[in-house]
């Protein structure tokens, strides 16, 4: 029994480093953009297919194509926030008319991605051998996905603590006017902010995209899983968002040994909706100050 | 004569999606509201007419209790969110949106799960008839939104969309609009969706997807928010903007994203350019 | 007509209001002053059920309305407005004012005179000048069935001949009768309109009495200076 249970919260920390890498970036762009950039997906589907074009299709180097499908999504992030989110703010739309900007952005690269490689499961094939660790089962992939998790967050973690373009990031998310008073240029931040979400994206998309399969819908199923781990835990905190994300990884694990495995994806709605009911502002948030 | 019959699809077409629409622009435009909730009760309309139907019950009885069903649902779900503001409220509504795709996918036993509802009764068996049906409908559709957005709990809808706090004050009980729009709201997609299923006569869970969400709010914003000629206009350019491309002869697996691609693209134009769209007197805030 | 009973209200761990009683006598201006921070809006936000009370009741016209939500004070007779002006922006004037009260045009007309604005009822809110908005905003509340007026720092940016129109204004609503709470910063238009006046500092009543009286009160200065 023991040894089964070992398995579920393994796969469940396994889930919620990917679901971290999803969420800290998302969580990241929301506490400084102040908006729900749920296009966060179709930027994490760029990754995974990028890689499985590079890799795959082209049969380049498998590393250099992890770095370009990376860079790939980097750019698509970018371009979004160029070409959509910055116009936008520039006619002081609200976060809700952001919100809708960023779900058509999402539907279109979708639509991109169903037309440009078609609707069949892809993958890409990698020796992957297979561990034993106290009882579980866990693949080299696996393992991977959890070390780069580990120290992608540490990273962004220092990032945002220890450095000055982490100082201006903060300012910006805690009073944008009062940061420009002091130089910094928030359209600049905003920018910077999209890079390293967008990176964080990648990443998770090419470890998916090689530990799992590829479907054009990929995109959105992560973005779901990303930011229900990012309110979980708390929306405006990158802490919050990971911590949310491996509750969501185990809940989910550990939740399919009751359920019907189709269920699976149910879970995380379920507990989406209950935690925008409930305690919006995450189990890390502070509750906003009433009028 | 396949023309015909095609302008005929077309017009049932944008009968049944003029009534999501409108129905869509009360809960969004009349009483802020950014319900992306309105596929759900769509998607509760179609499975609980065709499972009603196909189980024996007449057809009428059935599409009444998809609209039924859906109207409880837009009930049930504004109460816990009517506190809930702007794009939170969207996040829970799609969020709701998401778990009934997942319960249509999973609750076999019921749904069928992917394998969807075939056979379900047609509105009648000449679809001339069925364009009329669809079309009354929708005019009907139309005229009660009319009636109700100016009346005076449509203009109450729409203060508490401007301002809920100084609504309050003015001692309107918003909690009680919120769900008033949502359960009419909800209702109307209900009846949209059963004469969907009863229409096409075959749903699955795709109908919860992103797809109709885009091209209901790509419609809404176009058309107009707040204004009922705007949602009708909305529909006609929104499902007739993408047509020419079946001319050109691509297959059915391009022309779907290829629509989902324009639709998205003209919403964040619309967005991005004229935010009020062609008869809207409010844009989204 | 209001009675406020050791009424308390914290934020996080700082209390806005604490232990705070007071009573607002019907037919008469009384105005709210104090420092900032003195929790006098948060009080205000009490009374109309904007913001729970933490502990404490209020009673208007001799009713406990404790907990009572927003709507329901409102239709018990309360009329407030707001620091920034709370008006249906998308909507003309005339819908703002029937949305208080559903009346003709010439009915209308009357109340935005007596408020002297200048505009007419077709004009949209968001083309209104911050001015306008106020003038507005107290004409819809009087439009709507009230016991008493509460005006949320009603001279606050306005021009001189704006702020004397209030000043008028206040006077006549007051010969008919009005129940008037204020709360404002400009002394000189608080000395010189209200019957009472009522100092707050540091979420609880310091003093309160007549003008002259609490202009001579010590207490008062140190409060504002921060003693």
């Amino acid at each position: 029994m023991s040894s089964i249970a070992a398995q579920l919260i393994l796969n469940g920390i396994i889930a919620g480093a990917i679901y971290a890498l999803v969420a800290s970036g998302f969580s990241l762009i929301y506490s400084i953009g102040k908006f729900m950039h749920f296009a966060h997906g179709a930027v994490l589907a760029v990754g995974a297919y990028m890689m499985y074009t590079f890799a795959v299709v082209l049969h380049w180097n498998f590393y250099l194509s992890i770095i370009l499908a990376v860079l790939a999504s980097m750019c698509a992030g970018q371009l979004m926030n160029l070409t959509v989110y910055r116009p936008l703010r520039k006619r002081k739309a609200s976060s809700a008319v952001l919100l809708i900007a960023s779900i058509s952005a999402m539907t279109f690269v979708n639509a991109l991605i169903l037309l440009a490689w078609g609707a069949d499961v892809k993958s890409i094939p990698v020796t992957n051998p297979v561990f034993e660790v106290l009882g579980a089962r866990i693949t080299l992939v696996q393992v991977c996905i959890i070390g780069v998790s580990m120290i992608l967050l540490a990273c962004l973690w220092f990032l945002m603590k220890r450095t000055t373009l982490g100082k201006a990031m903060r300012a910006v998310a805690d009073n944008k006017e009062v940061a420009q008073t002091v130089g910094i240029n928030p359209e600049w931040i905003y920018s910077q902010t999209f890079l390293i979400g967008s990176f964080l994206a990648g990443v998770a998309g090419v470890l998916i995209g090689i530990e799992q399969n590829l479907y054009p819908q990929m995109g959105v199923q992560l973005a779901i899983k990303g930011f229900t781990g990012a309110i979980i835990g708390s929306l405006s905190s990158v802490p919050g968002s990971v911590l949310g994300s491996f509750i969501l990884g185990l809940v989910e694990n550990i939740g399919i040994w009751y359920l019907p495995s189709g269920y699976k994806d149910a879970i995380a709605f379920v507990l989406l909706f209950i935690f925008l009911l409930f305690k919006p502002s995450g189990l890390l948030g502070v509750k906003a100050r009433e009028a | 004569m396949a023309f015909i019959n095609y302008l005929i699809h077309l017009g049932i077409l944008i009968g049944i999606y003029t009534i999501l629409v409108v129905s869509l622009n009360f809960a969004v435009g009349f009483t802020g509201l950014l319900n992306l909730g309105h596929v759900g009760f769509f998607g509760i309309g179609a499975y609980v007419s065709a499972l009603l139907a196909v189980s024996g019950v007449p057809l009428w009885l059935a599409i009444l209790g998809g609209v039924i069903a859906a109207g409880i649902a837009g009930v049930i779900l504004a109460i816990p969110t009517a506190r809930l503001k702007g794009d939170y409220l969207a996040l829970a509504t799609l969020g709701f949106t998401f778990i009934m795709g997942s319960v249509a996918r999973n609750w076999t036993d019921v749904t069928r799960g992917a394998l969807g509802i075939p056979g379900i009764p047609r509105l009648a068996a000449d679809n001339v008839v069925v364009l009329a049906i669809v079309g009354v409908l929708a005019v009907i559709s139309c005229f009660i939104f009319r009636r109700v957005g100016q009346s005076r709990f449509g203009r109450a809808c729409q203060a508490l969309r401007d301002d809920e706090l100084a609504a309050k004050m003015l001692g309107k009980n918003t909690f009680a609009h919120k769900i008033g729009a949502m359960g009419l709201s909800a209702a109307f997609a209900g009846l949209g969706g059963a004469l969907f299923a009863h229409y096409i006569t075959f749903i699955d869970p795709s109908i919860f997807g992103f797809g109709d969400l885009i091209l209901l709010f790509s419609a809404l914003i176009v058309g107009g928010l707040a204004s009922v000629r705007g949602s009708w206009v909305g529909t006609v350019v929104l499902l007739l903007l993408p047509e020419p491309l079946r001319f050109i002869g691509f297959p059915s697996s391009v022309l779907g994203p290829a629509r989902e691609m324009i639709f998205a693209l003209l919403l964040l134009l619309i967005l991005l350019y004229r935010p009020k769209g062609l008869f809207g007197e409010v844009d989204l805030s | 007509m209001i009675r406020v009973q050791k009424v308390s209200k914290h934020f996080g761990g700082v209390y806005a209001v604490e232990d705070c009683s007071m009573d607002i006598k019907e037919g008469i201006i009384t105005s709210i002053i104090g420092p900032n921070g003195a929790g006098k809006t948060t009080l205000f936000n009490m009374i109309c059920g904007i913001v729970s009370v933490d502990s404490g009741h209020i009673f208007i016209d001799g009713k406990n309305v404790t907990g009572l939500p927003a709507y329901r004070i409102a239709r018990r007779g309360v009329s407030r407005t707001f620091q920034q002006a709370h008006l249906f922006k998308n909507m003309t004037v005339r819908d703002n004012l029937r949305a208080a009260r559903e009346t003709s045009d010439v009915e209308l007309s009357k109340v935005l005179a007596k408020v002297h604005f200048p505009l007419g009822l077709d004009v949209r809110a968001s083309d209104l000048s911050y001015g306008q908005t106020r003038l507005v905003e107290i004409a819809r509340a009087l439009l709507k069935t009230h016991k008493v007026l509460m005006l949320d720092e009603p001279t606050a940016g306005v021009n001189p001949k704006v702020r004397h129109e209030l000043r008028e204004i206040l006077l006549n609503l007051k010969k008919e009768g009005n129940t008037i709470v204020l709360i404002e910063h400009d002394m000189e238009f608080v000395m010189g309109i209200s019957d009472e006046v009522i100092v707050m500092a540091q979420g609880a009543v310091l003093t309160r009495g007549s003008p002259s009286k609490v202009q001579s009160d010590k207490r008062v200065l140190e409060a504002y200076l921060g003693k």
